[in-house]
């Protein structure tokens, strides 16, 4: 049985960051749900890292807000009790020991060697404690800064690309612990530059491009209403099938394999039709869009759309 | 108390803290005892107590770099982000580094000062020379106003490291203001050039260690009061432009 934690929503409204010749943040608007996983996803420059630093005090929105339970950051009475945070795990002094690093955050929360201890024991890092982060790997930079954002054993946790350059047994530990601070009633929220890190692990997505908001729903629906559905059909008399497959009003187009691509249909359909014009059939597979080509050509067109704009 | 304690625990945990301040008191001292080493005559006017303090000259500069390196690594290496983020009230954090620095550099400044006076008496002693003692009028007040001197410099460090951002720019900054400006200034236009040799904030507080007044210095507590107000107005400045800015 896990413990308890109750998180507070993270909401964005009306959220905007404007430079001096670019917007980076755009009328942004979301809220990221407390015992749940929130992926907040885009291409490398969109805004991710911004928004975050908004949502972190360090940077001054032009418009909107971006808040923690209703309240912005400044005026919570123990940051690092309520929110803990992952930006950049690199950005530790080289020649100060992991521990001491640790210390000076938990310090400001009036907390002491205990739970430096304790943290560093949770992510694995007990043995380093009193080594200079200079001589860390990437692996352990990752592992020190969410050990860094777990101090205050806080209700809310932001990690911007947590999963970038880990190995897979890394990748597979912090997919683990999002999951588990979700599943103990913690607010999520990660950012990630690529689709597939959303997989297994976020409930919800945010997608954003430009600046502004694409999509915000459940990871599920966010593939099902954007996935086309295909067939990809292979048979000897392949051009007769093509001919009833178009004759039944579905979309057909030679595929690269000398197979046939069918838009729009499902397999069953497909194959009774195949069945009715007593063709044999040598494959007949289901294909879907992977989540990758489904970012790309959502975040892609939005990156035109702005162009265009510009 | 609890920014205070974390900023501690930051400064602490670096060795360059500790070589700076190491640096300040020995770097003092030795400037010091050379530049009292080819003395064979007391010159008219001859104030041993400032002599033996020549070495603060050199040691201004390091215990300003200790200050301003509270502040410039946050920035090289990112960390300020994680700093604001537990601290968000940015005052707040920059003055408890400030507390931290002036705690170390009040003993920093006072080991340079005790240590430079020591040894460049005893040398005098040794060489024949009249020697300034403890009791001597106006010894103490120079040996105090020493120490509050280097602490007030390594406070406009911090200043200048939140201002600048940056190790290198915080160095070019403080060589100017503590060496260039008085090195220059004689050689300026006279009304500029006199102004300047007076009340330039840096020449004006070095009146506070001296004995025997120079021609035209100002009084010691009054060339230390400009020092402290211009130390003052640098760290507003300082607390205004980290508000200001995006970090």
């Amino acid at each position: 049985m896990p413990q308890q934690k109750r998180g507070l929503p993270i909401r964005a409204r009306g959220l905007t960051k404007r430079y001096r010749t670019r917007t980076a943040v755009d009328e942004l608007s979301f809220t990221a749900e407390p015992g749940a996983v929130t992926g907040f996803l885009g291409p490398n420059g969109a805004g991710k890292s911004t928004t975050l630093r908004m949502l972190l005090g360090l940077v001054r929105p032009t418009r909107g807000d971006i808040t923690i339970g209703g309240r912005h950051i400044t005026d919570l009475t123990d940051p690092v009790r309520a929110v803990g945070a992952l930006l950049d795990a690199r950005a530790v002094h080289p020649r100060r020991t992991a521990a001491d690093h640790l210390l000076a955050v938990a310090q400001t929360a009036g907390l002491g060697r205990r739970r430096v201890d304790e943290v560093l024991d949770l992510v694995g890092l007990a043995d380093a404690a009193r080594r200079r982060a200079g001589e860390f790997s990437l692996g352990m930079h990752q592992r020190l800064g969410i050990a860094t954002a777990l101090l205050g054993d806080p209700g809310v946790l932001v990690f911007d690309e947590p999963l970038n350059g880990l190995d897979p047994e890394g990748i597979r530990w912090m997919r683990v612990l999002m999951r588990d601070l979700a599943t103990e009633g913690r607010t999520v929220l990660f950012s990630s530059h690529l689709m597939s890190e959303m997989e297994l692990t976020a409930d919800n997505v945010v997608v954003i491009g430009r600046g502004r908001l694409i999509a915000e729903s459940t990871l599920q629906e966010f593939v099902l209403a954007h996935t086309t559905q295909a067939v990809t059909v292979r048979a000897q008399a392949l051009d007769d099938l093509a001919r009833a497959l178009t004759r039944a009003g579905m979309t057909v187009e030679r595929g690269q394999d000398g197979g046939l691509v069918v838009t729009g249909a499902d397999p069953s359909s497909v194959g009774r039709i195949a069945a009715a014009e007593g063709i044999a059939l040598d494959e007949l597979t289901r294909v879907r869009e992977s989540l990758e080509d489904l970012f790309l050509r959502i975040t892609g067109a939005v990156a035109d759309h702005g162009s265009r704009a510009a | 108390m609890r920014t205070i304690r974390s900023e501690w625990t930051k400064l602490r945990g670096l060795r360059s803290t500790w070589i700076t301040a190491a640096s300040t008191v020995g770097s003092g001292a030795a400037l010091g005892v050379l530049g009292a080493a080819d003395l064979t005559a007391p010159p008219e006017d001859w104030d041993p107590t400032a002599a033996s303090l020549k070495g603060f000259l050199f040691a201004q500069l390091v215990i300003g770099m200790l200050g301003a390196l509270s502040v410039t690594p946050e920035y090289a290496t990112g960390t300020i982000g994680t700093s604001l983020a537990a601290v968000p009230a940015r005052s707040r954090l920059l003055a408890a580094k400030a507390a931290v620095v002036a705690a170390i550099a009040v003993a920093t400044g006072l080991a340079t000062t005790l240590v430079s006076f020591a040894a460049v008496q005893l040398m005098l002693d040794v060489a024949g020379l009249p020697p300034a003692t403890l009791s001597d009028p106006g010894v103490p007040r120079a040996l105090v106003g020493g120490t509050l001197y280097l602490t007030i410099i390594a406070l406009i460090g911090v200043a200048v490291g939140a201002l600048t951002r940056s190790t290198t720019s915080s160095l070019a900054v403080l060589v100017g203001a503590l060496l260039l400006v008085p090195a220059l200034a004689p050689g300026l236009p006279a009304p500029l050039g006199d102004w300047l040799a007076r009340h330039w904030p840096i020449t004006a507080g070095q009146a506070v260690y001296t004995v025997v007044p120079t021609d035209g210095a100002l009084t010691p507590w009054l060339g230390l009061a400009i020092l402290a107000a211009a130390a003052a107005a640098i760290s507003t400045a300082s607390h205004a432009a980290l508000h200001t800015r995006d970090a």
